[in-house]
């Protein structure tokens, strides 16, 4: 394929002319020579070639280029009447761009988080999450080291496996300490990736587990560029971590985040800097279970094989270390871009969906637009009808009109490429800010430009391709002797265009009953309720376990924080916890209870929060039995906890659980309360196990949880003055209402509800407008007729419902394609709802109403206007 | 008035014969398409008159194919043509023609040659 054909093309016409000179040339010479005169030879040469155009064009044919010029011909004559009818262009090219753009944005979501799973690394499709035990929304990290290290060496499936473990850090050293991801990973984990530094080298296998006097650190482009302002001698040179120095060996590549979809790392660091790591790496259980792991498949090498290999090596493992490993061990592989650790098992479970309502409503436009066309090639009618008596074709014809649509949707691409360009970016919105460092956005790429052409060819197809085939098949006599009365098109327009607008109904009615599913849900999840307050509570993290203190300053502060702050007026109720619920984050541990007996492969895995005393009393929590955590409860105490009910239902069902022993990291709790359930990451859940510990003894995260009297932000200077009268460089972040933290759990339902209500109401008015096109088209091109009618007595009355029968009709058909339609679409987002059927009666009811009565009104008017038409003019009006 | 009895006189080519006449003149030596011309014409003792207007497609056709190459030459009366040669792939292509050719002939002669005795037994 040449870049220029048309150069080419100039040379080859010039190379033909030559050799038919050449040919002519010859043939004179041979018949001077044979003793005939130059005039006569020269004529009787051209007699004998025949004619020469005609034979250029013959032969120009074989080249298989005459199509460009044909096509170059189609296009200039297309553009010249779109020209014509400037209305139907630019409406037609709006509503398109519309419609693509709703698709291209939508993907270009898709493009950003799904298909670019781990920005920068290489060949993201042979990347698999390896997740052990049960599957579920946001687990916790999967393996301990020394399981992890036996799959990696053992397995014969994969190219590399990587382990990482993430999590806050404070950069202390400079003017500001900052709050920083960092990372600990495997000495392989950019390897595996397909990751090269920027700047110096990244870790060496020796360095793995090995403690440092002054560990390595890789930083990542974006922390290298704000903080230290894009140094390029930065390796070697020492910063500090949380008051540790440490020595920069590498900068990662721009773009590079880390290995988890949607999060984003700053630092990274090995498994165990510090030599404060070495229980958990030398243990398989407990608190070593903290690893997430990814491997690259070997090439030719399927998920499913993959599988089966860690299966096995698993089944060593458990059958070696069975302690360390009861309960459900089955190991499960999860392509990057559904991966259950980080943003995209979200994503997987809401963005194509949307792309299906997206790929609706394009449909539905293309059926709307082409009925604009099916109208105007119907005016066009004797236009065609000549040409085609000229000699044109069906076939010539046919690509003509196609031609037309495809300009128009080119056109549309083009203006929804500008558009996605802005809309892609406004995905971020979505996600307020939360106490992980989310990094999501759409992203505009080749592929969201291929997917664009896609979208913009097949609705050009759409729209132009049917118009134009139904067009194409009248015959030319016909039309052309036909009178104008008869141009409203033969009983086959009438067909194509009355389904194109049941079409359009058919179609709008599940985007309607989806978006009204979906917002019912919305606010169902806005009002239920969490089993906890959410309304005057405020939390505070205060960063103590990562800015440097030693366990017993930390232990100190914790006590002053808790009298400090209780202390502040405005203030009812202060406490302390380590977690949040509904902020999609989670902890989980094994718990072995006493005297239970587990069900085979049933799973211990618990979650677990450490919450401080008065915690339920500020949250309104009731406590069922026992007692709520005092500041008693510390580190001398016997280990205690609290339970709520689903645990206490599940392990000691019909008993008393006071007084019950739980084992978990081997140490035994003692229950001494049990507390009504609430939820803990969506609304929707179901319910899993709970047990809380206590803040003095297991707490981990410093987040103060304060109930206030009146609006929590008004509260936030106070509380935040307080903690630093304690010390002015404690770091304080995510200073929040509990209200904003919770909306975390219910922003995909917002993004979900937001979509489909959009798409929704772009249906309805296209599906409105399509019908009311129709019909006004119609009744104008019965205008005779009608006069005809009344003047031979026909009431207005009659006039009125003649024409409006004939709406009534289609949006009767299509609302019945419609509901079944939508009845069987609202399966796919059955999962997607809360506290509402996917047919329930009500919302089916009022869509259906909604989308009538829109109809109708949309006939009305046309009706209304050829009632009010005087007969007379109406029948001398042809 | 010559011209034309001469026109009539001209065989109809077959459809898809050219190609193959065309590439047997070529095996002769390379040449240009006047002079492909002239030798069918030649050959077949004046019967055979090709169309330029089936001529010409008919080469470029065939180079499109890559059954004939051509060049830009002199030719001995210093005029310059352009000359078409049959490639190898082309001479395979030459073969199977005259392959089926042969059959085709043969094929029609046993239906227009039956011995009279031998249809009705």
């Amino acid at each position: 394929m040449k870049w220029f054909p048309s150069f080419g093309f100039q040379r080859r016409k010039r190379e033909l002319q030559e050799e038919i000179d050449a040919h002519l040339q010859m043939a004179i010479a041979d018949r001077v020579a044979r003793g005939e005169t130059a005039e006569a030879a020269r004529q009787a040469a051209a007699r004998e070639f025949g004619n020469i155009p005609l034979v250029q064009d013959v032969t120009r044919d074989m080249w298989g280029q005459a199509w460009l010029e044909q096509l170059g011909r189609d296009v200039r004559y297309a553009l010249r009447q779109l020209r014509k009818s400037p209305g139907f262009s630019i409406t037609a090219t709006a509503m398109l761009a519309v419609a693509i753009c709703a698709n291209s944005t939508v993907f270009s979501w898709i493009d950003g988080t799904m298909l670019r799973p781990i920005p920068g690394a290489r060949d993201t499709g042979d990347l698999v999450s390896l997740q052990r035990g049960e599957r579920n929304f946001s687990p916790t990290p999967p393996f301990s080291y020394l399981d992890y290290r036996d799959l990696r060496e053992q397995n014969h499936t994969f190219a590399g496996i990587l382990a990482y473990h993430h999590d806050w850090i404070t950069l202390t050293g400079g003017a500001q300490p900052e709050r920083v991801f960092i990372a600990n990973v495997t000495a392989n984990y950019f390897d595996v990736l397909g990751i090269k530094p920027v700047l110096g080298r990244f870790f060496l296998a020796e360095e793995e587990t090995r403690p440092d006097a002054v560990p390595n650190v890789i930083l990542s482009y974006s922390l290298w560029k704000a903080r230290y302002a894009a140094d390029p001698a930065i390796v070697g040179k020492s910063i500090e971590i949380a008051r540790h120095p440490v020595t920069v060996i590498g900068v990662a590549p721009e773009g590079f985040v880390g290995a988890m979809p949607g999060l984003r790392d700053d630092l990274w660091v090995t498994l165990d800097p510090l030599g404060t790591d070495v229980w958990r790496i030398t243990h398989r259980s407990g608190g070593a279970v903290w690893l997430n792991v990814i491997g690259r498949l070997r090439p030719g090498v399927s998920r499913g094989q993959a599988a089966q290999d860690l299966d096995t090596l698993m089944h060593h493992i458990v059958a070696a270390y069975p302690n360390d490993h009861l309960g459900e061990n089955r190991i499960t592989l999860d392509p990057m871009w559904r991966s259950p650790f980080g943003a995209n098992g979200f994503m997987a479970a809401t963005l194509p969906i949307l792309l299906a309502f997206a790929a609706v409503v394009l449909l539905l436009t293309s059926a709307n637009v082409a009925t604009l066309t099916l109208v105007r090639f119907v005016s066009r009618r004797r236009e065609l009808a000549i040409r085609q008596s000229l000699g044109a074709n069906r076939i010539q014809l046919v690509r003509q009109m196609v031609l037309e649509g495809v300009v128009l949707s080119i056109v549309a691409g083009a203006v929804a490429l500008a558009l996605t360009t802005w809309t892609s970016k406004t995905f971020a919105w979505f996600f307020r800010a939360s106490s992980s460092p989310t990094t999501l956005n759409g992203s505009m790429d080749h592929n969201v430009v291929i997917g664009i052409a896609v979208f913009s060819l097949l609705a050009g197809m759409l729209c132009g391709a049917l118009p134009a085939w139904r067009s194409s098949h009248a015959p030319a006599v016909e039309v052309l002797k036909a009178e104008s009365a008869s141009i409203s098109g033969g009983s086959r327009n009438r067909k194509l265009l009355s389904g194109l607008v049941v079409a359009q109904i058919a179609l709008s009615l599940p985007l309607l009953l989806c978006s009204g599913l979906l917002l019912r849900t919305l606010r169902n999840l806005a009002g239920a309720n969490p089993g906890f307050e959410q309304d005057h509570i405020l939390t505070a993290t205060v960063g103590l376990n990562i800015a440097g203190y030693s366990h017993d300053e930390e232990q100190v502060i914790r006590h002053k924080i808790l009298d400090r702050v209780s202390a502040l007026p405005g203030v009812k109720v202060a406490s302390l916890t380590d977690w949040i619920p509904m902020t999609l984050s989670h902890k989980g541990e094994d718990a072995y209870p006493e005297g239970y007996v587990p069900h085979p492969h049933e799973s211990l895995q618990v979650s677990h929060a450490e919450v401080g005393p008065r915690y339920f009393e500020s949250l309104h929590i009731p406590i069922l039995e026992g007692r709520e955590f005092t500041p008693d409860d510390d580190e001398k105490a016997p280990r205690v906890l609290i339970v709520d009910q689903t645990a206490a239902r599940r392990y000691w069902p019909g008993q008393d659980p006071l007084g019950k022993k739980l084992r978990v990291w081997g140490i035994p709790f003692t229950v001494v309360g049990v507390v009504r359930n609430s939820t803990h990451t969506f609304v929707n859940e179901s319910p899993e196990p709970m047990v809380y510990m206590s803040f003095f003894q297991q707490g981990y995260e410093t987040m103060v949880q304060v109930e206030t009297e009146g609006n929590p932000v008004d509260l936030a200077p106070a509380v935040e003055n307080a903690i630093h009268t304690i010390d002015t460089r404690l770091p304080i972040f995510d200073v929040r209402p509990m209200r904003e933290s919770t909306q975390l759990a219910s922003s995909f339902a917002v993004i979900q509800s937001t979509l489909a209500g959009m798409f929704a109401l772009i249906g309805l008015v296209l599906a409105v407008t399509g019908i009311y096109g129709v019909v006004a088209y119609r009744t104008q091109m019965r205008t005779h007729e009608i006069g005809v009618r009344m003047a031979l007595g026909a009431s207005r009355v009659d006039v009125l419902r003649l024409v409006l029968l004939q709406g009534l009709w289609l949006t009767g058909i299509g609302l019945a394609l419609g509901l079944a339609f939508a009845l069987g679409l609202t399966r796919i987002i059955v999962r997607l709802l809360y506290g509402i059927g996917a047919n329930d009666p009500v919302t089916v009811a009022s869509v259906v109403m909604l989308l009538g009565t829109m109809s109708l009104l949309a006939c009305y008017f046309p009706a209304h206007r050829a009632m009010r038409r005087n007969p007379v003019t109406a029948i001398r009006e042809l | 008035m010559s011209e034309e009895d001469q026109y009539k006189n001209r065989i109809e080519l077959l459809q898809g014969t050219l190609d193959m006449l065309i590439l047997q003149t070529l095996q002769w030596g390379p040449q240009h398409g006047y002079g492909i011309v002239q030798a069918l014409r030649l050959r077949s003792g004046d019967v055979l008159q090709v169309e330029t207007g089936s001529l010409y497609p008919a080469l470029h056709r065939l180079e499109r194919q890559s059954w004939v190459q051509s060049e830009w030459k002199q030719s001995e009366s210093k005029q310059r043509a352009r000359y078409y040669r049959i490639t190898a792939k082309g001479k395979k292509q030459l073969a199977s023609d005259l392959g089926r050719w042969e059959r085709i002939v043969e094929a029609i002669g046993s239906v227009m040659y039956v011995k009279p005795e031998e249809s009705e037994s």
